[in-house]
């Protein structure tokens, strides 16, 4: 009982950090209108069994506390006949009583009710994607389904402005329309840079296997040279992952895809993709993004030659430093990636590679970098989208 | 009256409670899982000392809990893994609550299970995996010797000094065996 009553207490009475350390307002005397946080009122218009808002709200006749009707009934009916707040006796059904005068209060607080429930459900869905291995699949296809659309819909505009197809500095802020839906899964902006630095003009390797290649240590000082990286050497680089969010940009691997591979002449400035997707992805996870974004991409007509069908078997690669390939098992996280391969570094690279086991000359390898989510970086992001 | 509402130490989903069966099984596990869910979020919004769970994998109804022992108790420094089983009647019946971490302790037996009255026959729809955990960690500190499941633990109690030594001896043993 005591547990009930301190628990009780607690949540209503136990400061917050924020509510410790303020100054103290002046009490006000005049008609001032005064905003109260939806928040703050939770606790008080919760039923403690279901923890929604109450809905038909019934009363104890005795000791006065509130449970939706049909959660105090089941309560009831399920053989315990005390009220589950402070085990006063209850009876029966008659020693509770509507109290619609409740209702209205909630009615007046939350006009919507309807509008409260879905954005309830929305963060139980944002919620559930931090722990469901399906749904991050589910709505990485859903976030791929709305970029496309949004790029089809830039692409027209754009060729109505006749202006070229070149990044605009002056996009807005927010480009990615699938935000809102899936915000922590699949921020999944492909990014379309004016100029990928594929400067290496190693023969495209007709080998049919993915390629492993060494570990190579180089010092930290001479990541800047040659390979992958598209300038913005001092851009500071790891994962972070306090949010359990890691973004990462994809890239052509340098030597297994040129400029004269098919598939990079065909997806041309947007073979370069950032992604941001949550730490427990697999390498996985980001081979089927990959193909699923390029098959969808090659379905609605995004590209001028129809791709072979069979885009579905990546090679993946890390690059600790810019001109070092690792290549990763499938079953890796991002997060135990980030452990092995970027956490203790000030500036690492990881270089997504991927390869399609279709065709040998389709062999397609991308290479990438963690950003630092700063403000520069993304920024830079964002130029890239429009 | 009061029909017994335990769940007992059977993993079991379904308590027989006659009628209040079907009762429970007109809600859909869906309501359950909102109900679940809004534990969780509150638990991760709200930082609790001492205490923490989060659902084992993909499974919103098995939960595994870590709890601290108790400040200027013999299990201070301590620290405990619980798992949690929610049956499809939740809030409405009990959750299975066992240690993982093998625990010395007059009320918790040799397989973790705990006899604890809010856990069976004092349960409270309005109970939480919060009450639940912050129950058990005050339960560490203040047994109930008169009714033990472990008989030794309950003897030795009165010595605070040789309890503590056997405590930690067997804390670090079951840890040593982990690794």
């Amino acid at each position: 009982m005591t547990t009930t009553e301190q628990s009780a207490v607690n949540k209503t009475w136990e400061l917050s950090l924020y509510e410790l350390h303020r100054t103290p307002q002046e009490a006000i005397t005049d008609s001032t209108e005064i905003a109260v946080s939806p928040r703050s009122l939770h606790s008080e218009l919760m039923c403690p069994i279901c923890l929604d808002m109450l809905k038909n709200t019934m009363t104890t006749k005795e000791c006065l506390h509130r449970f939706c009707q049909e959660c105090i009934i089941t309560a009831l009916r399920s053989g315990n006949k005390e009220c589950p707040t402070c085990r006063k006796k209850l009876v029966s059904k008659r020693s509770l009583r509507p109290d619609p005068n409740f209702d209205t209060l909630i009615s007046k607080i939350y006009p919507s009710r309807d509008e409260y429930e879905q954005h309830q459900e929305r963060v139980f869905a944002k919620l559930n994607k931090n722990h469901n291995h399906a749904s991050l699949i589910t709505s990485i296809e859903e976030g791929i389904r709305l970029q496309i659309q949004s790029r089809q819909k830039n692409r027209k505009s754009m060729q109505e402005e006749g202006t070229t197809p070149t990044p605009t500095p002056s996009a807005p802020s927010t480009p990615t329309p699938s935000e809102p839906n899936t915000p922590t899964t699949t921020n999944t902006s492909a990014a379309t840079t004016a100029n990928p630095n594929n400067s290496t003009n190693a023969t495209n390797s007709s080998a049919l296997g993915p390629k492993v290649k060494k570990p190579r240590r180089t010092s930290e000082n001479e990541s800047g040279a040659g390979s992958s990286n598209d300038g913005n050497p001092g851009e500071e680089i790891e994962g972070p992952i306090e949010s359990g969010e890691i973004e990462l940009v994809f890239r052509p691997h340098p030597l297994e895809m040129n400029e004269d591979n098919e598939l990079i002449r065909e997806l041309k400035d947007s073979s370069i993709r950032y992604i941001k997707t949550t730490a427990n992805a697999t390498i996985d996870h980001l081979s089927k993004y990959l193909a699923m974004r390029l098959t969808l991409a090659n379905r609605t007509g995004e590209l001028e030659t129809e791709l072979p069908s069979s885009l579905n078997n990546f090679c993946i690669y890390i690059a600790p430093t810019p001109d070092q390939y690792i290549g990763v098992g499938g079953s890796l996280t991002l997060e135990q990636i980030n452990e092995k391969y970027w956490r203790h570094k000030i500036r690492s690279w990881i270089n997504v590679g991927f390869w399609d086991s279709g065709s040998a000359s389709e062999n397609v390898t991308s290479s990438g970098s963690c950003l630092k989510s700063d403000e520069e970086t993304e920024k830079k992001a964002v130029l890239h989208l429009r | 009256m009061a029909q017994n509402i335990a769940p007992g130490n059977s993993t079991t989903a379904s308590p027989s409670k006659g009628n209040s069966d079907k009762a429970i099984a007109g809600r859909d596990s869906h309501s359950v899982s909102k109900r679940l869910q809004h534990e969780l979020m509150t638990l991760m919004m709200a930082a609790n000392k001492g205490i923490s769970a989060f659902p084992d994998g993909d499974n919103l109804f098995k939960w595994i809990g870590t709890i601290t022992g108790p400040a200027s108790t013999v299990y201070e420094g301590l620290s405990y893994k619980l798992s949690l089983e929610f049956p499809c009647s939740y809030p409405y019946s009990a959750p299975t609550v066992k240690f993982v971490t093998p625990c010395f302790h007059p009320n918790v037996d040799r397989h973790g299970n705990i006899c604890l009255d809010i856990l069976k026959e004092k349960w409270s729809a309005s109970y939480d995996v919060r009450s639940i955990l912050l129950s058990i960690q005050s339960l560490l500190g203040e047994p109930n010797n008169d009714s033990p499941l472990n008989g030794h633990a309950a003897e030795l109690w009165a010595n605070q000094v040789a309890y503590k030594k056997h405590l930690v001896e067997q804390y670090k043993k079951n840890n040593v065996d982990e690794k």
